[in-house]
């Protein structure tokens, strides 16, 4: 998680060294996804437009290939300091809220193309963003720290927002049904979990039947659980065909047996046979594969506080390869490597540096589930939370690499 | 008269307590030679509310606004500290200026000023833009016991224009300084945001614009023949007969002897309506400001739930002068001096930004400065910095 203040006036140089200027603006594509596309080097006073694509990493600095392509603005694209820095956020009956005091960039590397690409991902509206802008955050921070109080961000993610209004100047904050549509099914699934159940099958009803699904797959597991008893198993069925099968087995894991027999029924043929060769395996449990040598941290915890608590805390460990970060709920919401974790600033907080898309698994969750989990993703352990999200335990890599083996030799 | 309003009562909120006082001071010192101010600040005046205006019209937005979004949000809280301290200041000589209007009809002020002032809150969080604006045109009309008092102290009518067109007696240092803090207090920076942030609340568009020059021209000149009234009220007793004075109070305390009780009771009428309506607007502009800068809900028209940081803005001034005026100790003078030079100071500033903004073809659209009003605009920041170094160099040099 980058935030742009901290990107402002940053140096940019090619790749072998040469300064072409200031990082000035960042123009991104005004849509539900919006991706960076271009960013504005200031050279003195003279702007120019460069491509996105050639942004190798922000970072102290901004480095860019050797041979850019300039480019000009184009009709569906949005400067984030002339556009969306300092704007006025309003909800949806216009009345005023707060101001974008920063804009928060989510960095990520495409996993087909192995791109390196920046998305939009919310507003920051918090006091933080203002000292962040003052280049007061980590003085303060520390000061406010010391009297006892912590600081936690305000964000107004995306999915919150009409883009369209941007145009007009103004950020409005979406409460509005019919706008739904628009989101990324997991910001929307985000959304949706700060409601309550009726709410979320009022939304779902709105949408079409694809992105319903995504949306449903998207939702924490305690929610899928309780959609799923509501529904009737016409409904559940219908969704279940559209689902990926590990995704479905997950859920119907969860439900009564009656009702997950009573939508197996109704699912496709394929699409069943598939499903119960998963639910098949369910029977090897996990629970006796878990381990409870993990790290876990507070989001504003620092670098520094964190290495110190792992030498106190963790000599007896047989490895440690994550930090795990969870809420105050004791919710699991991102996780970091210590690789990660060595490289940044010692005094930064894990909540901006650690990945917040995390690949997880249930005490129920099918023990070859989880192995295929630990190979796809090349993961080192594999969180295994419960229905709350609350972290329960890992799987390291080690406590399963016997399967593997037993695989190879047959 | 939908769209009177904004700039009527921010012309006459400059002649608030601390306008009066300053005045008052300048007429009993100078006599009819400081009348040669009036056109000079009307003109001022005039064109500097109506770029503010202008600005608000074309953009829907206030100054505080603009501020924000287009210098960031480092320029916007430094120009909020910086008006919050004028502004401050200015509250101190409004609740002061009340404090003793109270106390020359025999009140007494550790009962009254509280009164007044939580009757000002409730006013102001209970009733929508539209009554409070009500308040304030009924308000305005007591200015017209300055007009009365003018008349009973029969001046020289014929003396008192020819002083207005004509420059009388000998030019000084002392006349330069005093015509700047006149200027000071007559343009003020935080009119400059309250008509801005008015006209917003009181939901006028470009397609107001006419109207709204009209009335602002008109308002500059009615507001600044008041402030006639009250130099040549002082200006043919107190200057007259010899004396001196240090502030309004006791120029209304110096005229009854010298044209009658009545005369001097309506000055002092005057001098309460006076210090009530600063005690208002100034700190109402300060709460645009501020929630303005953080884009915050922040208008009369809402109850104090939805604009609770705007109000609770608005009262935490309050009380904080009430805090420092209610001393029996507090002197005026000091403050006066204070508040009326960093006015002068941050001005410039104010006119580099209404020049920006007015000149900015994103704002402003068609109603963008033409060249005549940057020529204008730019002498008048020229004049208002030179007479400020002016003043200033002549003040510290004793001059």
């Amino acid at each position: 998680m980058l935030y742009f203040s901290e990107l402002n006036r940053k140096r940019v140089l090619t790749n072998d060294g040469i300064f072409i200027g200031y990082l000035d603006d960042i123009i991104f594509l005004l849509d539900s996804k919006p991706r960076v596309t271009k960013i504005v080097v200031d050279y003195k006073g003279i702007k120019t437009i460069i491509n996105a694509d050639a942004v190798h990493k922000f970072n102290s600095v901004v480095r860019i290939a050797k041979f850019y392509t300039q480019t000009e603005i184009e009709e569906n694209e949005l400067f984030v300091k002339r556009n969306l820095l300092d704007k006025q956020v309003i909800d949806i009956s216009g009345n005023k809220i707060v101001r974008a005091n920063d804009v928060i960039i989510h960095e990520q590397v495409n996993l087909s193309s192995h791109q390196y690409e920046c998305y939009i991902s919310g507003i920051d509206i918090g006091l933080l963003g203002i000292l962040r802008r003052l280049h007061i955050e980590n003085v303060m921070t520390k000061v406010i720290h010391f009297v006892g109080i912590n600081l936690i961000s305000d964000f107004l993610s995306w999915a919150d927002i009409q883009p369209l209004d941007l145009v007009r100047g103004s950020i409005r904050v979406k409460k509005e049904e019919t706008k739904l549509q628009n989101m990324r099914p997991e910001d929307l699934a985000d959304h949706l979990e700060q409601t309550n159940e009726l709410n979320i099958k009022k939304f779902l009803r709105l949408l079409d039947k694809d992105f319903a699904t995504e949306v449903v797959s998207n939702l924490n597991i305690n929610y899928q659980r309780d959609l799923f008893r509501t529904w009737s198993p016409e409904k559940a069925a219908e969704i279940i065909n559209k689902m990926d099968t590990d995704i479905a087995t997950d859920i119907l894991l969860i439900v009564s047996k009656r009702k997950k027999d009573e939508i197996l029924k109704l699912v496709e043929e394929k699409k069943r046979v598939a499903i119960q060769t998963l639910l098949s395996l369910t029977r090897t449990p996990i629970s006796k594969r878990l381990s409870s040598e993990y790290f876990v941290a507070s989001p504003t915890e620092t670098p520094r506080d964190i290495i110190q608590k792992i030498k106190k805390l963790t000599p007896e460990y047989a490895s440690l390869d994550y930090i795990f970060v969870i809420n105050q709920k004791k919710q699991l919401i991102g996780a970091c490597s210590l690789h990660e974790l060595l490289i940044q600033q010692e005094d930064t907080p894990i909540y901006k540096f650690m990945s917040q898309n995390l690949i997880e698994a249930h005490l129920k969750t099918p023990l070859e589930m989880v192995v295929y989990k630990l190979v796809k993703y090349k993961l080192h352990a594999l969180p295994i939370v419960d229905l709350n999200k609350e972290l329960i335990g890992i799987i390291p890599f080690d406590n399963i690499s016997d399967i593997i083996e037993s695989k190879f030799q047959s | 008269m939908a769209v009177m309003g904004p700039g009527l009562v921010t012309a006459f909120a400059d002649n608030d307590a601390g306008g009066v006082a300053t005045y008052s001071v300048a007429a009993g010192k100078f006599g009819y030679q400081i009348l040669i101010t009036l056109i000079p600040i009307t003109v001022v005046l005039f064109i500097t509310q109506e770029i503010g205006a202008r600005i608000a019209l074309a953009s829907g937005k206030g100054l505080a606004d603009l501020i924000r979004e287009r210098h960031g949000v480092r320029v916007a809280l430094l120009m909020l500290l910086m008006v919050f301290i004028v502004n401050f200041g200015v509250i101190l000589q409004d609740m002061s200026g009340l404090k003793s209007a109270l106390q020359l009809f025999g009140f007494d002020y550790r009962i009254y000023l509280p009164l007044l002032l939580i009757f000002l809150f409730f006013f102001l969080i209970k009733s929508s833009y539209k009554k409070t604006e009500r308040l304030f045109f009924v308000l305005i009309l007591f200015y017209l016991s300055y007009l009365f008092s003018a008349i009973l102290v029969k001046p020289d009518w014929g003396k008192v224009f020819h002083s207005i067109i004509i420059p009388q007696g000998k030019m000084s240092f002392d006349l330069i300084y005093t015509s700047v803090a006149v200027l000071g207090t007559t343009v003020t920076a935080w009119g400059q945001f309250v008509i801005a942030s008015s006209i917003k609340d009181k939901k006028l568009t470009a397609s107001d614009m006419k109207v709204s020059q009209f009335e602002v021209v008109a308002a500059a000149i009615i507001s600044n023949t008041f402030t006639m009234f009250m130099m040549v009220a002082v200006a043919a007793t107190i200057f007259a007969g010899g004396l001196h004075i240090g502030d309004a109070a006791e120029a209304a305390v110096a005229i009854r002897p010298l044209a009658g009780d009545l005369a001097g009771i309506l000055f002092g009428v005057g001098l309460l309506v006076a210090g009530f309506l600063g005690c208002a607007i100034v700190p109402l502009s300060t709460a645009y400001i501020y929630s303005e800068l953080f884009g915050y809900e922040g208008s009369l028209d809402q109850g104090f739930q939805k604009s609770k940081f705007f109000y609770g803005f608005f009262i935490f001034q309050i009380v904080l002068a009430a805090f420092f005026v209610m001393k029996p100790s507090f002197s005026l003078f000091q403050i006066t001096l204070y508040a009326d030079f960093l006015n002068g100071m941050i001005l410039p500033v104010i006119f580099y930004f209404l020049y920006r903004f007015a000149n900015n073809p994103d704002i402003m659209g068609k109603y963008k400065n033409t060249r005549v009003q940057n020529i204008v605009l730019i002498s008048c920041g020229v004049l208002v910095s030179l007479a400020v170094i002016i003043g200033l160099v002549g003040k510290i040099f004793n001059l």
